[in-house]
């Protein structure tokens, strides 16, 4: 490990060097930000062959280096994700509007942010690309501080930074940790406030914190739920914006920001959005920017780059194309190292409860292929082949009420199941009809078809299951006894889950007031940053569920404190 | 230019070949031929000739009239969707000159619309 960071913080920002945290600081050692590109290149004049040897051997003096005229550079190649700026000339603006705050897109972070900056008094602009406020999801959660005793809240803390591997900022957790509370209620009430559809569930949809807390210690959560689906968390940022716009939110839909407008200093002044009829507007803000315009699923280029893993996997969301990178990018800001942190997750094919239920699984080619204690939040990583693409099916038999009854989740039953049931005629109550994907069949061949994988290695595979189930000694993959059960009676049972990419939830690098910090660990003034487009808040290979709605809570919670934050800025 | 012709060459040969092709089949530059509307309606007068995008679309197709028109289609409508409301990018699934496509069907596997 190179000590370059210190040495460059030390030349260049002393006094700072010393409060840096390790997650900062290791930002800013192997992020991507313009200035990274400039050191990395001057290292040497061979290109990318010397540009990977230690960023720290490398003197902080740049060389004149020529930055592609078009796109960012990473290690001396050119990154298509990272368009430059184009220059638009004062004349090309169609009209120039000022506001203390502008909040870019209406989502779970941004609604959030612009409501609670325009009740600290400030006037906003919320600048959305689509035709209206549009998020996804149910359930988005906070800590009840009131019936939570501190040493729980920290082990949960705790906890939290295990799920990240512990390559997240502590800091941040624990912003959401003794805020979460608050927002979350806040959120609730103001959905409401627009005729939105939410409940607070409290700790009860909270299974998979049991065991965090010490014996004896209070740890409760206020669980928002915009729902039951189709009614999602879209619907309830619909909701907020209604109450956003009456408390005097100005939205401007259908105007995607295209570019920051900075100073020479760097101080980010506003923004420069562009209007379906291709003309461009301004919007400068007084007090500051903030940046809520979601993850980059739909830029192809980015995911290769940031998580080859999601190559082969379908996306839920659209127009997610990571705008927000690019313009911090530019601003001066650091993008958290390769090694992104994904979602990818099916909720919706059959019941959410049954979907860490061990029951037998089979891939596309209808073979077992994984232990099936492994969760469905993790099993994308066994299925990320061309072939495959993040498809698999669970499997069981007439006998499963029973057979499951003592494991973790709640069943279904087989009338419940209907539900999920595209073949079963009659309306569809509390799910997504056109995404339900759970099948009944007579015999296994059958079965096979209606799950799309080959019938006579599902067959083969099936008999293997239940000799081994009957051996209580699961030879091929180590499954425990208790969770072996055969698939003998018809009729039988398939829940076709298919892993698309819900989220992807690295982003830029922020200080705790969610304020962007250059690649000298120095504040962007005027420049904030909310939701998946934040950096810090995760860093394991996957998304943790131990939190049910850590994302969404996150979101309302960090836009909720950062609207108020830069609301109480000076002009 | 060749792919200049070859709309001019096909518009016209369709044209003559009208009364047998099924509408179903039709491409939009003919249905649009037939209505008497111009390449420059969508293209402009310009030269280099310009990219349609969705504005021009909606310059003579109000969406929400059309959204109103179609409210009844099974088993959602297309132009009224929880996405992007009546907004949706026509062009992500009307082409003009190609054959149409339903960009809803690689997330909703089961709806086979049929885009005209
Ligand atoms: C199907 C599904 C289910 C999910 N369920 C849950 C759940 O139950 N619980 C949970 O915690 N998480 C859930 N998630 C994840 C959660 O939805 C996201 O983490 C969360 O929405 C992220 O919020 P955000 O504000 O960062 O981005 P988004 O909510 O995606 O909002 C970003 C907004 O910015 C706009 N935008 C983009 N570019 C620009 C631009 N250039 N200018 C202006 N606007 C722009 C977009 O139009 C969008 O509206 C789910 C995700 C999916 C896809
Ligand atoms: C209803 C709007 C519309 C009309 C009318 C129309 N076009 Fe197009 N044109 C499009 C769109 C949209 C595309 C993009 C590709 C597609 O959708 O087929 C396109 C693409 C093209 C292209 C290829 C791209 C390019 O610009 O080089 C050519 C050539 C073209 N049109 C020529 C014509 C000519 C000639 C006419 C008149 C006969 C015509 N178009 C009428 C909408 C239209
Ligand atoms: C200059 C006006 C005009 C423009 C521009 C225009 N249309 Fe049309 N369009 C019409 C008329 C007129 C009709 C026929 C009457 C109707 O169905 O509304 C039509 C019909 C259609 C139809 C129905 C076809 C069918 O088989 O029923 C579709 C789909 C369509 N247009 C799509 C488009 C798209 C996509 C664009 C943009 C690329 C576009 N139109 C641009 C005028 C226009
Ligand atoms: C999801 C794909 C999709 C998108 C996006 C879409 N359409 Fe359509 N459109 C369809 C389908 C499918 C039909 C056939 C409707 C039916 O079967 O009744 C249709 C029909 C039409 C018709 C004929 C309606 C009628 O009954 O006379 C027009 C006009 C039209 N579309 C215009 C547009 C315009 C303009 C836009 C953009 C604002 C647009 N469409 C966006 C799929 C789409
Ligand atoms: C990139 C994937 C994607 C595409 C493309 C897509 N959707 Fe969806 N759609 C989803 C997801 C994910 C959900 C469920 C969660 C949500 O509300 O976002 C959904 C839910 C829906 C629902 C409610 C659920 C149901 O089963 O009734 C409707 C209606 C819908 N979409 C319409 C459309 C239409 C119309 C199109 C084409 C214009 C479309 N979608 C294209 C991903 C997609």
């Amino acid at each position: 490990m190179s000590n370059g960071v210190k040495n460059k913080m030390s030349k260049d920002n002393s006094s700072k060097s010393q409060e840096l945290d390790q997650y900062t600081a290791s930002v800013l050692q192997n992020g991507i930000s313009r200035r990274s590109f400039l050191t990395r290149a001057a290292i040497g004049t061979g290109g990318l062959a010397v540009a990977g040897l230690g960023v720290g051997t490398a003197s902080a003096t740049t060389a004149p280096v020529v930055v592609g005229e078009q796109f960012g550079e990473v290690g001396g190649a050119t990154v298509s994700f990272l368009p430059k700026p184009i220059a638009i000339a004062d004349a090309d603006i169609a009209s120039t509007q000022t506001f203390d705050v502008i909040v870019v897109g209406a989502g779970a972070s941004g609604v959030p942010a612009a409501l609670s900056a325009r009740e600290a008094g400030a006037s906003v602009a919320c600048l959305q690309k689509q035709a209206f406020a549009v998020s996804q999801g149910n359930t988005g959660s906070g800590v009840d501080l009131k019936t939570s005793d501190k040493s729980a809240v920290e082990a949960l803390v705790n906890r939290l930074m295990a799920d990240n591997q512990h390559r997240s900022h502590p800091g941040l957790i624990r912003k959401w940790a003794y805020n979460s509370g608050e927002a979350v209620s806040w959120t609730i009430d103001r959905i409401k406030q627009g005729g939105g559809q939410v409940e607070d569930q409290g700790t009860e949809p909270q299974h998979g914190i049991h065991g965090i807390a010490d014996k004896g210690d209070r740890l409760n959560f206020v669980t928002s739920f915009c729902g039951p689906k189709p009614y999602t968390t879209g619907d309830g940022m619909r909701a907020l914006a209604k109450t956003a716009e009456k408390a005097g939110v100005k939205f401007f839909y259908n105007t995607p920001a295209k570019q920051l407008i900075q100073d020479k200093s760097g101080k980010v002044l506003g923004v420069i959005a562009q209007t379906r009829d291709g003309k461009y507007h301004k919007f400068m803000a007084k007090k500051g920017v903030i940046l809520s315009s979601g993850d980059y699923q739909n830029n192809k280029a980015m995911c290769d780059f940031f998580i080859p893993d999601l190559k082969n996997f379908e996306r839920k969301q659209q127009d997610r194309t990571g705008d927000g990178f690019a313009m911090a990018y530019w601003a001066g800001g650091v993008i958290e190292p390769v090694g992104h942190t994904k979602m990818l997750h099916d909720f919706d094919a059959g019941p959410a409860s049954m979907c860490d239920m061990p029951f037998l699984v089979v891939n596309r080619d209808g073979k077992r292929f994984v232990n099936e204690t492994v969760e469905m939040s993790l099993m994308n990583n066994y299925l990320k082949d061309e072939h495959n693409a993040g498809h698999y099916s669970q499997v069981f038999d007439a006998d499963y009420m029973t057979q499951a009854k003592d494991w973790p989740g709640h069943l279904y039953s087989p009338e419940e199941l209907k539900n999920y049931m595209p073949e079963e005629p009659g309306e569809k109550k509390g799910v997504f009809p056109s995404i339900a994907n759970t099948y009944k069949a007579d015999t296994l061949e059958e079965l096979a078809k209606k799950l799309e994988c080959d019938p006579k290695n599902f067959v083969a595979t099936v008999k293997r299951y239940n000799e081994l189930c009957k051996k209580g000694k699961d030879e091929d993959f180590g499954k425990k006894a208790s969770r072996m059960v055969p698939v003998l009676k018809p009729p039988f049972y398939g829940i076709h889950r298919r892993m698309r990419i819900s989220t992807i939830c690295s982003g830029i690098l922020v200080n705790e007031n969610h304020q962007v910090l250059d690649a000298d660990g120095k504040e962007i003034p005027g420049l904030f940053i909310v939701g998946n487009l934040g950096g810090g808040f995760y860093g394991g290979v996957d998304y943790p569920l131990t939190v049910f709605g850590l994302s969404l809570g996150r979101c309302y919670t960090f836009g909720y404190l950062a609207g108020k934050y830069v609301a109480g800025l000076k002009a | 230019m060749k792919k200049l012709t070859v709309i001019m060459l096909s518009l016209a040969m369709s044209i003559i070949a009208g009364s047998v092709m099924a509408k179903g089949d039709q491409l939009l530059d003919q249905t649009h031929f037939e209505k008497g509307i111009k390449c420059a309606s969508c293209h402009g007068n310009a030269e280099p000739r310009e990219a349609v995008t969705m504005m021009k679309c909606v310059q003579c197709h109000n969406t929400e009239k059309l959204a109103k028109k179609t409210q009844d289609m099974q088993p959602t409508n297309v132009h009224n969707n929880r996405h992007f409301g009546t907004e949706s990018d026509c062009l992500s699934c009307h082409h003009v000159h190609q054959t149409s496509e339903n960009a809803c069907v690689s997330c909703h596997p089961r709806w086979g619309f049929k885009v005209p």
